[in-house]
């Protein structure tokens, strides 16, 4: 289902070496694309030579990781009766997950339905590398994890020594991912909110 | 990996805590038993997300959208060798994605090759409502669209931006949920932080020294 590890290739080629190959690739592309890769080669360009800076990494064991935000993504299939319980149990929650904030490392996360609810899809984007972030679920939120996952096919228990394993089989490490600020964690940018909080109450106090 | 299960992010009107909770051990009966004990050791902290006000709100045409904060998750087919293409493409951008700088609304976007190469997962974090943010893209990077979703099965193309708009919403599945840690910071607002946290500490520096 996937080609890890390809995400970090192109090193140890020219820059113009990659574009000579991307121009092969585009080379049996619909008319439009080529149109476009020619317009866009000046910027793909620059962008390349800066990527050499700031290329993603992996996030560990398994997926990448820009900056200090990695991404993981999920697909599983759900265990019978999984899927209507899920559903119900999201759409009374309405949007209200006090555990994210109780990890204290989750940017965002997504549950999707798919293919007639006999599959899901789960993508968060997080702080740090894959072990610790998956130990801190374990630590911090053990309850929320096992009603949410107990909804998958093979879900062993957040507890359980394979649990690592079952994420991993189902987890497919994406090959392309940004993040507009990457360094910036979600412990700084609370801690951002509330500097920028407080700067305003200084500059209305200087401005009464 | 088509799949369409509606819009079903609404809330769930009228219900009380009490009643909700009721619903939930229902529901959760013929779970497996550790799904069951979870239920009933998460017992406070449920009552209390039960009892919050609902977050969850939708992002215009299609998708979840939680505070300023909206999802959008797309599977989109291959062309023939549209997978070799845009894999070479991204390996060559290596995560920097100038263009969605440009746009300047974007949190995040992952591609993710699924189901052998046949289909991409899409899925980003991004400010505002779909139709707007489609325009958006059209208006600032079409080049940059059409480079990458010329890849996929009836891209009409961004110089055509309703039809554009539309192709995505039909591929597009909505996500049943959507959590935001900061869902009232946009991307903007974020750099703004950003500079004004410099600038605090560059002025403590100053007072300091």
């Amino acid at each position: 289902m996937t080609a890890l590890a390809q995400t970090s290739t192109g090193q140890g080629q020219s820059v113009e070496q990659t574009i000579q190959q991307l121009r092969e690739l585009y080379a049996t592309a619909p008319e439009m694309a080529k149109v476009a890769l020619e317009r866009a080669l000046p910027a793909l360009k620059s962008q390349a030579l800066e990527a050499r800076e700031s290329h993603t990494d992996t996030a560990g064991r398994i997926g990448i990781r820009l900056g200090s935000v990695s991404e993981l993504t999920v697909i599983a299939p759900f265990a019978p009766g999984g899927a209507q319980r899920l559903r119900a149990m999201l759409r009374l929650l309405n949007g209200n997950f006090s555990g994210g904030k109780k990890v204290g490392t989750l940017h965002d996360m997504r549950f999707v339905f798919l293919d007639n609810d006999t599959k899901f899809l789960f993508a968060t984007a997080y702080d740090g590398a894959w072990d610790p972030y998956i130990d801190d679920f374990a630590t911090k939120i053990p309850e929320e994890m096992d009603i949410i996952f107990s909804a998958f096919e093979g879900w062993p228990g957040i507890h359980s020594p394979e649990v690592k394993d079952w994420i991993v089989k189902h987890q497919i490490p994406a090959e392309g991912w940004y993040v507009a600020h990457p360094d910036l964690t979600v412990a700084e940018s609370e801690r951002l909110k509330r500097v920028g909080k407080a700067v305003e109450e200084f500059l209305d106090t200087i401005g009464n | 990996m088509a799949t369409q299960t509606a819009t079903a992010t609404g809330p769930k009107q009228g219900l009380t805590v009490d009643e909700k909770l009721q619903k939930l051990s229902e529901l959760y009966a013929d779970a497996p038993e550790l799904g069951k004990a979870a239920l009933k050791n998460g017992l406070a902290m449920l009552t209390q997300e039960l009892a919050a006000e609902g977050r969850a709100q939708t992002a215009g045409r299609i998708g979840a959208r939680q505070g300023k904060v909206s999802e959008l998750t797309v599977f989109l087919p291959f062309v023939k060798g549209g997978a070799k293409r845009l894999r070479g493409f991204l390996q060559l951008l290596e995560g920097n994605f100038r263009a969605a700088d440009v746009v300047g609304t974007v949190h995040d976007m992952r591609f993710v090759f699924v189901d052998n190469d046949t289909k991409l997962l899409f899925a980003t974090a991004y400010d505002g409502d779909f139709d707007p943010y489609i325009e958006d893209f059209a208006a600032k990077i079409p080049n940059a669209m059409d480079l990458w979703l010329c890849n996929f099965e009836g891209y009409p193309g961004m110089r055509n931006p309703s039809a554009a708009a539309d192709w995505i919403a039909k591929h597009q599945i909505a996500a049943e949920a959507w959590y935001v840690n900061s869902p009232n910071l946009t991307a903007t607002e974020t750099r703004k932080l950003e500079r004004v946290g410099g600038a605090v500490d560059e002025l403590l520096d100053k007072i300091g020294s």
